[in-house]
């Protein structure tokens, strides 16, 4: 007994804060968002227990809930795709054959490191204004640009544009990952005559599977998370006409705005379900189509 | 006073174990080798030894003290490591100074340690610098020098030399042995070059998937190897080895090789009769030797002093042959090679050593 | 003869190619280059809009003001209930807070897991290892119930506390990362001479990680600086206001014509970080390319 005591006190002793974090912060409000999600609680009065109905009402008959969940996969769906192939196309550039890349790749990263603050959601609301730069630019092409943010048509666009403009991040770990392939294999395939888009399906892609694997699930989880610029561009609220609700939004105003806590806790943990689906899913497909280069040991 | 003393040591990892009911006793003021192929243990046992490793079955003592739950740092050992590990943001005379600090020591005591370590390894001119300022000769001196500072009763070294290219490696293995024979403190040892083992220890332990193949002074593990594996291991060029079957004929043991002449066998203590004989490459003749046969030669390394001839048999098995006289033979030339049998090793079909009734007697 | 001819043949070749990779190289420049001005476009109108006279902002492409306006910043820095100085000092106080419990708290955390032997290591990292995909959100009500009831409600203690508890594991794993790579002998030969695991953390690993520390740093400095949903959802009262919850009160005036006086704040706001990102950027790149996040 003393003997596990010395041997794993330093240890211990080290985790102290992060295993206080972890039951305090993560732990156990997660356990009690659990409970919450089951009870009706506004804060004032202590939490009563309802049973299944949050959820009951949530599934059958809350339809801004399928609204937000629709905005917030249309979101994921398009922008992470958009964003992994730009920062997958410009990391592929500045890969091979230019020596000054450290200009470009500070550019391109710049807006990511900028882009959750407020300032630039709020320049980007008065970008996609309808006299607002964006439109202007299109005037210049002969195209009458849409009211974008006031448009529930088009509002939801300029986020995904908002997530484009910031692929700096998978970019950095793509090239990092490009690093990584040894250039012999490129100069055996060209010395084999294989055609560049081939040599992009035969070798970039099948050896970046990994890294490519890590940025889809690391920026989908992201992507789910979005709040900050689509609360300011759409005045805190999801308009026009619900079409910017994201999830967290509806979230957060259930919980902050209508001191539905309860509910909102039902809504927290359909979030954390949703997200873990996501990433067991990409982890339990991985293996078919992501292979590691030491896989043999 | 600080022999060292392992008794019935083993280690386990998870539910593997990788060394068990390992004895060893290491004699006060010697320098013992441990020397092996990868992945023999080796380097586990010295790290067991200086406290890095826990072990897991019976154990340690330094002197007469039982050492098992003692930290590293309170068995009054060093240790030189293989990377030297030498503490990359200080430089060098706070690398020395840094383990003696840590025990409190006063300041003047540590200055004059130092100091003289400093003397001893030639390293003054170097004390300011950081060690990424230092050539591989120069850290690997430093690295000796924070273990001589301790003034510890037990010296250990995991593979030294083999981050240093050959001709430094050969310069450092002369002064560690002139710093043994200065000090005269107890050092071990691991290294899996056995000529580091051969030209610097006073006994080796020969050791093979964590068990002890044999202990003893270099000489005689070369003269007298207990199995076939330290036949093979230690010695170069590489001892040949001949599968054989005896038969008994007028009371008398024959053997017969592929290709070699019948021969008569010493008395031996086994009843075996698939023997596996073995001859140092420098106990082969050319042109002469009892037993004889002919072969081809595949190879001639020419190495200055001696010359290197390898020799295939008709059964195409290919014997080693050195030897310092011969350097007129070319590829392809035949030649009649053989060696008298009281040059032979003899293993039994389990590899063990099996001593001629004469040996047997004499000891 | 021939073996001329051959040698001249060769050469061709790799004019040829030589030429045709100058070509490839120099349309690549004109890419990117192009690209950068779309990229930064929007960062120079927004420079460009905060000089600017209110009826210059819209309708209006160029990025040259007819009439620079200084007054935007310092009408701006006052056009709110509060004076910015006061937000600017909140959010320092808040960041370098936030910044010193994250280093330590991570870098805690990160020693035992990457250095130190312990009962329940695997499990407890990989716990640590999901709480990163744990949306804040799924932890902010109860989170908000639990200060709530400590009163720390309109008090930066929300803001700081979790954070010198290790709460945001993105950095436990860079420096988990880091500390890896450091040789496992330089802590054994630490032990030998003398050194406990304390002494070993203080006197070896972090000395030696101080490129990882920088980037964790930097990293937590910035997203701290930019946060918005914890101090939206902790302060109320606007003395206590950090930067960009500042900057959302002058949405709430949209329509009085403050775009110029807005814009100027946004800049100032952007500022602290653009110079964190051209003095370290090594640093930054860096810290992604290991941590492979973010």
């Amino acid at each position: 007994m003393r003997r596990f005591f010395v041997r794993n006190a330093p240890g211990y002793v080290f985790l102290t804060p992060w295993f206080i974090g972890f039951f305090l912060l993560a732990l156990g409000p997660i356990l009690a968002s659990l409970y919450l999600s089951f009870t009706r609680y506004d804060m004032v009065a202590s939490p009563r227990w309802v049973g299944l109905d949050n959820f009951e009402y949530m599934f059958t008959r809350d339809r801004r809930f399928w609204k937000s969940l629709e905005v917030t996969f249309a979101y994921v769906a398009l922008s992470v795709p958009a964003r992994l192939a730009m920062a997958l196309g410009v990391a592929m550039l500045l890969d091979k054959g230019l020596r000054t890349i450290s200009l470009y790749r500070a550019i391109f990263y710049l807006p990511s490191l900028l882009g959750a603050s407020i300032a630039i959601a709020i320049l980007w609301r008065q970008l996609f204004t309808a006299d607002g730069v964006v439109n202007q630019v299109l005037a210049l092409v002969g195209i009458q640009g849409p009211g974008w943010i006031t448009d529930p048509d088009t509002s939801l666009y300029t986020l995904v544009i908002l997530a484009m403009w910031q692929f700096g991040s998978p970019m950095l770990i793509f090239l990092a990952g490009l690093r990584g392939i040894p250039k012999d294999l490129y100069e055996a395939a060209e010395i084999d005559g294989t055609r560049p888009w081939r040599r992009f399906t035969r070798i970039t892609l099948p050896l970046l599977a990994p890294v490519i694997f890590f940025n889809l699930v690391l920026q989908t989880i992201e992507a789910f998370k979005t709040f900050s610029s689509a609360f300011i561009i759409s005045n805190g609220t999801g308009a026009p006409a619900d079409s910017l609700l994201f999830y967290t939004i509806y979230l957060f105003n259930e919980a902050f705005k209508f001191f539905r806590m309860g509910y909102a806790s039902a809504l927290a943990w359909v979030l954390l379900v949703i997200i873990a689906v996501f990433t067991a899913i990409a982890f339990f497909t991985s293996r078919y189509w992501v292979h590691y280069e030491n896989d043999r040991d | 006073m600080s022999g060292l003393t392992l008794r019935n040591v083993g280690k386990n990892y998870g539910g593997l174990s990788v060394m068990s009911g390992l004895n060893l006793d290491v004699h006060d003021g010697e320098f013992l080798v441990l020397v092996g192929p990868s992945g023999c243990g080796k380097s586990t046992l010295l790290r067991m030894i200086a406290g890095l490793e826990d072990i897991t079955d019976g154990t340690i003592s330094i002197g007469e003290k039982i050492v098992n739950d003692l930290p590293a740092s309170r068995r009054g050992l060093s240790m030189v490591f293989q990377s030297y590990a030498l503490y990359p943001h200080m430089n060098v005379r706070k690398n020395l100074a840094f383990g003696l600090q840590n025990f409190k020591m006063p300041k003047a005591e540590v200055n004059r340690r130092v100091a003289e370590a400093a003397k001893i390894l030639q390293i003054e001119p170097l004390m300011e610098r950081k060690p990424r300022q230092l050539s591989g000769g120069q850290k690997q001196r430093v690295a000796i020098g924070r273990a001589i500072v301790r003034e510890p009763q037990l010296f250990l070294f995991d593979e030294p030399l083999s981050n240093l290219d050959a001709e430094l490696r050969v310069q450092m293995r002369a002064e560690l042995a002139s710093l043994y024979n200065r000090l005269g403190t107890t050092m071990i040892y691991v290294t899996h070059d056995q000529v580091e083992a051969m030209t610097m220890a006073s006994r080796i332990v020969v050791l093979r998937a964590g068990k002890i193949e044999q202990v003893g002074t270099p000489q005689e593990l070369y003269t007298n190897p207990q199995n076939l594996f330290v036949a093979g291991f230690i010695g170069s060029p590489k001892i040949n080895m001949l599968e054989t079957t005896v038969t008994e004929r007028d009371g008398q043991l024959v053997a017969s090789v592929d290709g070699f002449n019948e021969f008569t066998l010493p008395e031996l203590g086994t009843s075996d009769r698939s023997l596996t004989l073995c001859v140092r490459p420098a106990a082969v003749k050319i042109g002469s030797g009892a037993v004889r046969t002919e072969g081809r030669v595949r190879l001639v390394e020419y190495l200055g002093s001696e010359t290197l001839l390898h020799i295939a048999l008709s059964s195409g098995q290919v014997l080693l042959v050195s030897s310092s006289t011969i350097h007129s033979l070319h590829v392809d030339d035949t030649v009649v090679l053989g060696f008298d049998p009281t040059d032979l090793h003899y293993f039994d079909a389990s590899g063990e050593r099996v001593q001629t009734v004469q040996e047997r007697q004499s000891t | 003869m021939q073996v001329d001819e051959a040698a001249r043949v060769a050469h061709e070749l790799r004019l040829a190619r030589d030429k045709r990779e100058r070509n490839a190289r120099l349309l690549k420049h004109v890419f990117l280059i192009a690209m950068s001005c779309v990229m930064l476009y929007p960062l120079f109108w927004l420079l460009a809009s905060s000089f600017k006279p209110e009826n210059e902002i819209f309708g209006n492409l160029g990025l040259w003001p007819s009439e620079w306006r200084i007054e935007n910043y310092t009408e701006g820095w006052y056009a709110l209930p509060k004076s910015f100085t006061v937000f600017y000092v909140n959010s320092a106080i808040v960041t370098v807070l936030s910044v010193i419990g994250n280093l330590i708290s991570c870098s805690f955390a990160a020693y035992a897991f990457a250095r130190l032997k312990f009962t329940g290591k695997t499990l407890f990292f990989a716990l640590m290892m999901m709480t990163l995909m744990i949306p804040y959100h799924v932890v902010l009500i109860p989170q908000y119930v639990q200060f709530l009831a400590l009163g720390w409600v309109d008090t930066y203690l929300p803001l700081v506390v979790p954070r010198f508890l290790a709460s945001d594991a993105f950095f436990i794993f860079l420096m988990v990362q880091f500390f890896r790579q450091l040789p496992r002998e330089l802590d054994e030969a630490a032990m030998i001479d003398g050194c406990s695991p304390y002494k070993i953390y203080w006197a070896i690993i972090l000395p030696l990680s101080l490129p990882a520390m920088g980037t964790a740093a930097i990293f937590s400095l910035i997203w701290v600086w930019e946060d918005f949903l914890a101090p939206l959802i902790y302060l109320n009262d606007i003395k206590s206001y950090t930067v960009p919850l500042a900057l959302r009160l002058f949405l709430d005036q949209e329509g009085q014509s403050v775009f110029g006086q807005m814009f100027a704040m946004s800049v100032l706001s952007l500022v602290p970080v653009v110079i964190f990102f051209v003095l370290f950027q090594k640093l930054i790149v860096r810290g992604i390319a290991t941590s492979g996040m973010k």
